[in-house]
């Protein structure tokens, strides 16, 4: 089961995707992924442990080259681009990589030193800025040796935001975090989108990704098993009207003499599902017929929900 | 594409790694064989005895020794292997030679007037005078030496030329000695590179008997004509050196009663060692022989008999020493005499 | 958050950081590195210990034999059999470890990941790591002949200002320092051979330990292989067979032979280890 929406043709895309496919000996760690991140999206990469998603972004930042297929960054082709395009792309992948020895600030210059688009004289500003945003302004020429695992998450963050960028992916950004901590990181997703960045975020935790991203893309096994924006996505999979009552029976007869599918489900409270029907149509309907309503309202559920039977369903 | 480029490119610095160092490692070893206008033995072995002094030369000798003998502690380059000399010749007597170890250095001056010698172990340094002479006997010019071996084994030898060589960068001609059938030696042949254009010997081979290698080669590895900075040929002690003034020497020990029986390869020279010498008292740079070789005895006495690829030795327990590049039984047939 | 620059200007914006910044931020690294400076510190050590040693055997004794008995009394010597004595061992050893924490260290830190993404292109990244390599090197050699000297001169100045060779000259200060310049020259040369081999293994394995390990057991094998006297067609091939040449700068007049073999064979070597350095660094996941 696939749910594919696909983006609007000409829509600007900050990463496209063809085809892609990557093979680790007898492995198949991305098999034919097809994926367009429109430009200033805030994606979601979700997917259980092994689905792919970290091979995914490697692939996509051209850290590894791919078996077979295509990755574009910002129009340009991975890896072979990646002079051009990598200055305009934060990143934190597989989780934050610093030196023990060198304190936060220390490792934060060496990076800084290496970004192309940071002019010397302003590194040091920059530095401190990043260590500002992320909360590690005082524990910023502690050792990293010393760094507790948030702060080291806080760290790797600060290190893909020294300068403004138009694409920033954060793999797992909020593993080992807080929940102060996790809500920081919405807070810089959602400062990073309003900037017009597009973000890339993969996460196992699925509220923050509904609560942060406008678009997502499901991985299971190597395998993109749905993708698109999210609030699309959410009403392709809406289960219909629910309507909560104890005359369950005379209200599914009472549908269905009326043309309308209709079905049981006592799951939460005892009521009927209407998988296509107007609510004002149905409610009528119901109360002219003498069903006592108690309440009715579209079935939209949690994207936890979502993820949970897409994943099933593939397996 | 860059990366493809790039790659090649790499590929090729690291080809280019691998060639130089097998150049390196072969540099130096085979030449051709040089163009040279033919020659007679007997012209060649002529020109040798008769050849013109070269004038100063600087070189590098380097003597490859497997004659099998064990190390001794005074005699490093007696030990199979390879040691290397710097010499410096400026005429007139004068002269620098520099034998090398990996941790030091002996050096030899001749300033015309006074030898030193300066070894840089103990910073020792022994200084006699020059002229008069007592060993005269044994030629300090090796070019010398080796044009009066081949005088002396010319009578008892088939000589050939074997085409050329390059020796220390020179064309040579390959002068190649062997013994006539009837000569009881140890020796199979004799090679001697000699200069094309100086007709000195550049290098000389020796080859024993069953074995395919040679048993002893000393030649230049680097040689080079023409005048030497005067500085060479002088030698101030440094300072913390020890100069001591070498013992002169007991006339009986310079002139040591030394009988030659036989002629040409066979030849076997027998000296007698002076009455109470013994190893102890024979000074630093004799060898201490009493300890290598197999005892031996017979009709002649008892000894030790020291063997070698290319000739034998017995010290005998009267002290005499009878040695040559022959087998066991010719030297103590010798003895017996 | 500032304005963004737009896709077309991509092209034109920087795609790499200054080389001199890139060299700065990586020399940086490496000397602020604990264990650099523990291998200096112990490289530093080896002059005093060596004179140290000479003085108090030299009170009892007359000169020893050998190579550290040409120190008695002569401390311009020091410098130069220091050297020597610690290219058998040591300075590999310190080079081999800068070379195994310049890719296999950082993969493990994960840090060479964030090198490839600032990004830092793949050659660049090898002619940086090379340089840190490099500067290991000339560091630790330069510790040992600016140790050896002051040692030299303090604790066995007996011939002060001077320096007696091996082969019974005297050479004023000028000639030995010159003397002493060619030998670290040199050994830096030799270094950089092992260390370019070192960046090759360095660069092909994921653990620093494997580096280290297959440096000083190529040492090892190299030192057994040249002691084989069958095998001694192949020593114009071993890289250590010409390390003593540095004892020549001792000789007067001084042969050049040993040190211009030595240097071109380890020039082969450099070539060949960065080429394949730079063949894996170009293929290499991060």
């Amino acid at each position: 089961m696939t749910f594919a929406v696909a983006a609007d043709p000409g829509t600007a895309v900050a990463a496209r995707v063809r085809g892609l496919c990557k093979v680790f000996g007898a492995t198949v760690a991305v098999e034919d992924v097809d994926l367009d991140i429109p430009d200033g999206a805030v994606l979601g990469m979700l997917g259980p442990n092994g689905s792919g998603k970290t091979t995914l972004i490697r692939l996509l930042l051209g850290l590894t080259r791919p078996s077979a297929g295509t990755a574009e960054l910002l129009n340009h082709p991975m890896p072979t681009g990646a002079a051009v395009v990598l200055p305009h792309v934060g990143a934190l992948v597989e989780g934050p990589g610093f030196h023990p020895f060198l304190s936060g600030r220390e490792n934060l210059r060496r990076v800084a030193a290496t970004e192309p688009l940071l002019p010397t004289r302003a590194i040091p500003a920059a530095v401190d800025a990043a260590l500002e945003r992320v909360g590690l302004g005082n524990a910023a020429d502690r050792r990293f040796r010393g760094y507790s695992l948030g702060m080291k998450q806080r760290l790797g963050l600060a290190g893909a935001l020294l300068l403004p960028r138009r694409l920033v992916i954060l793999d797992e950004p909020t593993n080992g975090l807080d929940p102060a901590g996790t809500r920081d990181v919405r807070r810089i997703i959602a400062e990073l989108h309003a900037g017009g960045a597009t973000v890339v975020v993969s996460s196992h935790l699925l509220t923050e990704v509904e609560a942060t991203c406008t678009h997502v893309a499901v991985l299971q096994s190597g395998s993109l098993i749905a993708e698109g924006e999210l609030r699309r996505l959410l009403d392709a999979d809406a289960t219909g009207l629910v309507v909560t009552t104890p005359d369950t029976d005379l209200a599914v007869a009472t549908l269905r003499a009326a043309g309308l599918d209709a079905y049981r489900d006592d799951a939460d409270e005892p009521g009927v599902v209407v998988p296509a029907g107007d609510a004002p149509g149905v409610i009528a309907l119901l109360v002219r017929a003498g069903v006592a309503v108690h309440e009715a309202r579209r079935g939209r559920p949690r994207l936890e929900e979502l993820f949970a039977r897409l994943t099933e369903t593939a397996t | 594409m860059a990366v493809r480029r790039t790659a090649r490119i790499a590929a090729t610095i690291g080809i280019v790694g691998a060639v130089g160092l097998g150049l390196v490692a072969v540099a130096g070893g085979a030449y051709a064989q040089p163009q040279l206008p033919p020659v007679t033995p007997e012209d060649l072995v002529n020109s040798v005895l008769t050849h013109a002094d070269p004038g100063p030369f600087n070189g590098t000798v380097e003597l490859d020794n497997d004659l099998g003998l064990p190390a001794l502690p005074q005699m490093p380059q007696a030990a199979n292997g390879t040691s290397t000399a710097r010499v410096w010749s400026g005429g007139n007597h004068l002269g620098r030679v520099a034998l090398p170890t990996d941790t030091g250095e002996r050096t030899l001056v001749s300033d015309g007037t006074t030898r030193w010698a300066w070894n840089s172990d103990d910073r020792t340094v022994v200084k006699r005078p020059a002229g008069a002479q007592a060993d005269r006997a044994a030629p300090t010019d090796p070019a010398a030496a080796v044009a009066q071996a081949i005088a002396e084994l010319r009578a008892t030898s088939t000589v050939a030329v074997d085409g050329t060589a390059t020796v220390a960068g020179r064309g040579a001609y390959e002068l190649v000695l062997t013994p006539a059938p009837t000569e009881r030696t140890l020796l199979r042949e004799v090679r001697v590179a000699v200069d094309a254009e100086k007709r000195i010997p550049l290098r000389l081979t020796v080859l024993a008997t069953g074995s395919s290698g040679p048993a002893v080669q000393v030649g230049f590895t680097a040689l080079t004509f023409g005048p030497q900075d005067p500085a060479l040929f002088t030698f101030t002690p440094p300072p913390g050196a020890t100069v001591t003034d070498a013992p002169a020497k007991d006339p009986t020990t310079q002139h040591q009663d030394t009988t030659t029986v036989g002629d040409g390869w066979d030849t076997v020279k027998i000296m007698r060692r002076p009455a109470g010498t013994t190893t102890a008292t024979a000074g630093p740079n004799t060898p201490d022989l009493s300890a290598i070789g197999t005892p031996v005895s017979g009709t002649w006495g008892s000894g030790r008999l020291i063997t070698t690829a290319v000739g034998s030795a017995i010290v005998t327990d009267d002290g005499r020493i009878a040695a040559g590049a022959v087998p066991a039984p010719v030297l103590t047939d010798a003895l017996s005499r | 958050m500032s304005a963004l620059p737009d896709t077309g200007s991509l092209r034109d914006a920087p795609r790499t950081a200054p080389l001199r910044r890139l060299l700065g931020a990586e020399v940086r690294w490496v000397l602020r590195r604990p264990r650099t400076l523990v291998i200096l510190g112990l490289l530093a050590l080896i002059p005093v210990l060596i004179a140290v040693g000479v003085t108090v055997a030299g009170r009892r004794a007359g000169p020893g034999r050998g190579l550290i008995g040409a120190v008695a009394g002569n401390g311009l010597v020091l410098p130069i059999v220091a050297v020597t004595v610690s290219l058998a061992l040591l300075l590999p050893l310190a080079v081999a470890m800068a070379a195994a924490d310049a890719i296999a260290g950082e993969t493990a830190c994960g840090t060479l990941r964030g090198l490839l993404l600032a990004p830092v292109s793949r050659l660049r990244l090898v002619g940086m790591k090379a340089f840190g390599v490099l500067v290991v090197a000339a560091a630790a050699v330069l510790v040992l002949a600016v140790v050896g000297m002051l040692a030299g001169l303090l604790v066995v100045g007996e011939t002060g200002w001077q320096l007696v060779t091996l082969s019974g000259t005297t050479l004023g200060i000028g000639q030995a320092l010159a003397r002493i310049a060619l030998v670290v020259v040199w050994a830096v040369g030799q270094l950089a051979a092992v260390g370019a081999v070192a960046l090759a293994v360095s660069a092909w394995t994921e653990h620093p330990l494997v580096v280290l390990a297959a440096v000083l057991g190529g040492l090892i094998v190299f030192g057994v292989l040249g002691a084989i006297p069958t095998l001694e067609w192949l020593q114009p091939y071993l890289l250590t067979s010409g390390w003593s040449a540095a004892v020549d700068a001792l000789r007067d007049p001084m042969p050049l032979t040993g040190m211009w073999d030595a240097t071109w064979r380890a020039l082969c070597y450099l070539a060949v280890g960065l080429s394949a350095t730079i063949a894996r660094m170009l293929r290499r996941d991060a």
